[in-house]
């Protein structure tokens, strides 16, 4: 029997993130471990028992974190405080932050004040990514990740776990990767707020079951769309403000490609098979498009980006730099001349600045489609 | 207040490092960006010439020129909100406007992020800016101070490999002796640094952090050479002879307080006088300890400098509270003075929790006041003024209080 909307699941995971987290738990008596994103290897995490919980700051109304974390730090930062301090994660064991920046190295050491009582880790990945020295020290970090998690739960993982969950992420990711690529043939049916939830409640439940349910969306359905949607690409951190996609939906923007830690760039690349699957995790770890806060050699960094946009076929890119990070900031400016060198506009949008509304934002996405469509030959 | 006669030298330092930077080339000495964390001493031992562009960015702060300068960078698209040491040297660049004649073009870029993300992203920029190469010392902080030693691989394989890329540059192999040389040199300024820290211990304090602030230059841009090491072995001798007469950098010395994280360098001569004008010495701070740590032994220096990059500067809170506790007592400090400095995130967004715990530790007070580091449009120096104010009165009634013997002194 088909369900009558397929999409339904997915949207409520949404609204509720650690709902289902909490189901489980109560059904296995299991641990749950919650992870800040970027690049936090879940198939470890999974492979030491735990259920993997991603926990996203923005958008989170900001109040008791002021008391802790000075009001001039990144809403992402600000906004996982604020739902530990609210006591919406009590539901957690534990919580990876990983290193990306100065603030999630201090975030790190507030989480500890804050809730001292759980079990926290820090996951120091390294900056450097064509340096070869530095997949030998991942792997030794993913080691320790593993060991450190074996004592939350109880289960220090092995290879045969490590295996099996990176088999089933790998699997998971294809499907996603499919349902993004829905999004150009079929924008109608797979919007880009529809995909946008498939991936953001792909990290809040157990994965076998979010392959399960993803079955029955409508794969089938070859029904072409009709409307004309403009390409871009999305470089920046998370889907910030939360409504930015279906904003797009909405102005007939069709996001081909993105950089974003839960967008296509979390799932672009697969582990794959290897003797031992660290180095798979590795392997995949190294060759996911870096995030700003990675350091390569630094016109490189510009130059494969503006390669990037090229090949993807976006006829203009949106930059989605949240407010206060400093990897963003410093990016941006020669990533924009670049752009502009290329002959590619772009659209810099500073998320998660208090005072500026969804509205606002949305005038500036329409007047940019507007130029775009323009400069349509 | 007696100024301190050995200050009137740093003129002159300052004047002939730039003089001899911007002769870099004609002397055929490569030039180098770098920041207090990497290891200077083989740049020296190599014949290259190290600049700190931090140090650069504070002297714009300093002499005012911060205005100049930083909306010249916002104007490149560099946001407010970011470090506003980048900003002022990028603007400078832009604008060209510089107390120093500038900065000469580099050969290399070095960085090392123990210090903070900031710069490695900023040194991206001048990388691609004057299109030369940047090596990153890369160093994943445990984030308790516990050790690591797949990171100690890691950073010890990278500044194993940097001696092959200056080599490379140079032309010529790394000499041993003179490595040797400049270890002795740069660990010699730091124990200087440190004896003079250690100084502010006395009663009266013979110096305040803002003079501390004010002779940094040599130790920040000459560790390793012997203009530091003569510099501060002149301003101890001075210092130790006030020491001996009893003569302390305010003539009343009511308060004894600590300053927390950098600088406001644009305010450094008002809020001084201001302290001043009220008994309040400022006799210790983290930032001026950065320096103190820093020297390495000749037999294993890399040894050192990976033990210094991962653990000793790992700033994590817990340690940095029981560091603000141990000066508390050694010191004898009366209160806390906090710069929440939105520029420097890094060292900053943990002030909170810091402060609660260290007067939760000591039962000291602290206050925190938010300003920023490099430019002046982020704070309102009168409202610093006010809140620092307030706290010296709730301080003097302590004291009052404590002088009667009620309880709740100290
Ligand atoms: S990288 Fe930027 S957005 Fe992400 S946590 Fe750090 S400051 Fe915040
Ligand atoms: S962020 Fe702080 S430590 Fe980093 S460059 Fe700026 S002032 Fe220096």
């Amino acid at each position: 029997m088909k369900l009558e909307d397929p999409w339904r699941p997915f949207h409520q995971v949404v609204g509720k993130p650690l709902e289902q987290a909490r189901l489980w738990k109560e059904r296995t008596g299991r641990k749950v471990i919650g992870h800040l994103l970027p690049d936090v290897p879940e198939e470890i995490l999974h492979a030491a028992g735990a259920l993997p919980v991603a926990i996203a700051g923005a958008g989170v109304q900001i109040s008791r974190s002021q008391a802790h974390i000075p009001g001039y730090s990144c809403s992402h930062a600000m906004g996982a405080l604020e739902l530990g301090l609210q006591g919406d994660l009590d539901l957690l064991d534990g919580m990876v932050i990983p290193y990306v920046c100065d603030t999630t190295r201090n975030l790190y050491h507030l989480w500890n004040r804050c809730f001292p009582t759980k079990a926290n880790e820090f996951l120091r990945l390294p900056k450097r990514m064509d340096y070869p020295a530095a997949s030998a020290y991942l792997k030794a970090e993913f080691a320790r990740l593993g060991d450190s998690m074996g004592k939350i739960t109880g289960e220090t993982p092995g290879r045969e776990e490590l295996a099996a969950g990176v088999a089933l992420y790998d699997k998971s990711r294809a499907r996603l990767r499919e349902a993004y690529r829905r999004q150009r043939a079929h924008p109608e049916l797979w919007t880009s707020q529809r995909v946008y939830e498939l991936f953001i409640s792909a990290t809040r439940m157990p994965r076998e079951e979010h392959l399960a349910w993803m079955e029955a969306l409508p794969w089938d359905d070859e029904t072409q769309g009709t409307s004309e949607r403009i390409p871009v690409y999305v470089r920046g951190k998370v889907w910030d403000p939360p409504g930015i996609l279906g904003l797009f939906d909405e102005s007939g923007l069709l996001v081909v490609e993105d950089e974003i830690v839960t967008g296509f760039r979390w799932v672009a690349a697969d582990a794959g098979d290897s003797e031992d699957p660290l180095d798979a995790l590795v392997r995949r770890h190294l060759s996911t498009v870096p995030y700003a806060g990675y350091h390569l050699e630094p016109s490189r960094m510009v130059g494969d980006f503006v390669d990037r946009v090229r090949k993807s076929g976006a006829q203009g890119v949106i930059f989605l730099n949240p407010k206060f990070c400093e990897a963003a900031g410093f990016d941006t400016p020669d990533f924009h001349n670049a752009l502009q060198e290329a002959g590619i506009p772009d659209l810099i949008l500073e998320t998660s600045s208090r005072g500026v509304s969804l509205g606002q934002t949305k005038l500036r996405v329409e007047a940019f489609r507007e130029m775009l469509s323009a400069d349509l030959p | 207040m007696q100024p301190i006669a050995a200050l009137k030298q740093l003129k002159k330092i300052t004047v002939d490092y730039f003089g001899s930077a911007h002769m870099a080339e004609q002397n055929n000495k490569k030039v180098v960006y770098c920041n207090v964390f990497t290891p200077v001493e083989l740049l020296y031992a190599m014949d290259m010439f190290p600049i700190y562009p931090e140090n650069h960015a504070a002297i714009v702060g300093a002499r005012k020129m911060s205005t100049d300068v930083a909306p010249a960078a916002e104007g490149m698209g560099y946001s407010m909100d970011l470090c506003s040491y980048a900003r002022c040297d990028l603007g400078s660049i832009k604008a060209g406007i510089s107390p120093t004649w500038g900065l000469p073009k580099p050969d290399l870029l070095l960085v090392c992020n123990a210090q903070c993300g900031t710069l490695s992203k900023w040194f991206e920029v001048l990388s691609r800016f004057y299109q030369v190469p940047m090596v990153l010392i890369d160093v994943p902080h445990s984030g308790r101070g516990e050790r690591d030693e797949a990171a100690e691989k890691y950073v010890r394989a990278q500044l194993e490999d940097l001696v092959g890329i200056l080599e490379k540059m140079t032309g010529r192999s790394l000499d041993r002796d003179r490595l040797k040389e400049s270890i002795r040199l740069s660990r010699e300024a730091s124990q200087l640094w440190t004896r003079m820290l250690e100084l502010g211990t006395r009663r009266p304090s013979p110096m305040t952090v803002f003079d501390q602030f004010v002779a940094m230059f040599p130790i920040v841009s000459q560790r390793g050479t012997p203009v530091a090491v003569e510099f501060y072995g002149s301003l101890i001798r001075e210092l130790e002879e006030r020491v001996a007469q009893d003569i302390g950098a305010l003539d009343n010395e009511r308060f004894r307080l600590f300053w927390d994280n950098l600088p406001i360098w644009p305010e450094l001569g008002r809020l001084s006088s201001f302290l001043e004008n009220r008994g309040a010495s400022l006799v210790t701070s983290i930032y001026t300890w950065a320096w103190s740590q820093l020297g390495v032994s000749e037999e294993d220096p890399f040894g050192d400098w990976v033990e210094q990059y991962l653990y000793t500067f790992n700033l994590h809170v817990d340690r940095r509270i029981d560091h603000y506790v141990e000066l508390a007592e050694k010191y004898q400090l009366d209160g806390f003075l906090y710069h929440s400095n939105r520029s420097c995130k890094y060292i900053s967004q943990d002030i909170p929790e810091i402060r609660n715990a260290v007067t939760e530790r000591t039962g000291l007070p602290g206050v925190i006041i938010e300003a920023d580091h490099n430019d002046p449009r982020l704070y309102a120096v009168e409202s610093l003024e006010n809140q620092i104010d307030n706290f010296l009165d709730l301080l003097g009634s302590k004291k009052e209080g404590a002088a009667q013997g009620s309880p709740g002194g100290r």
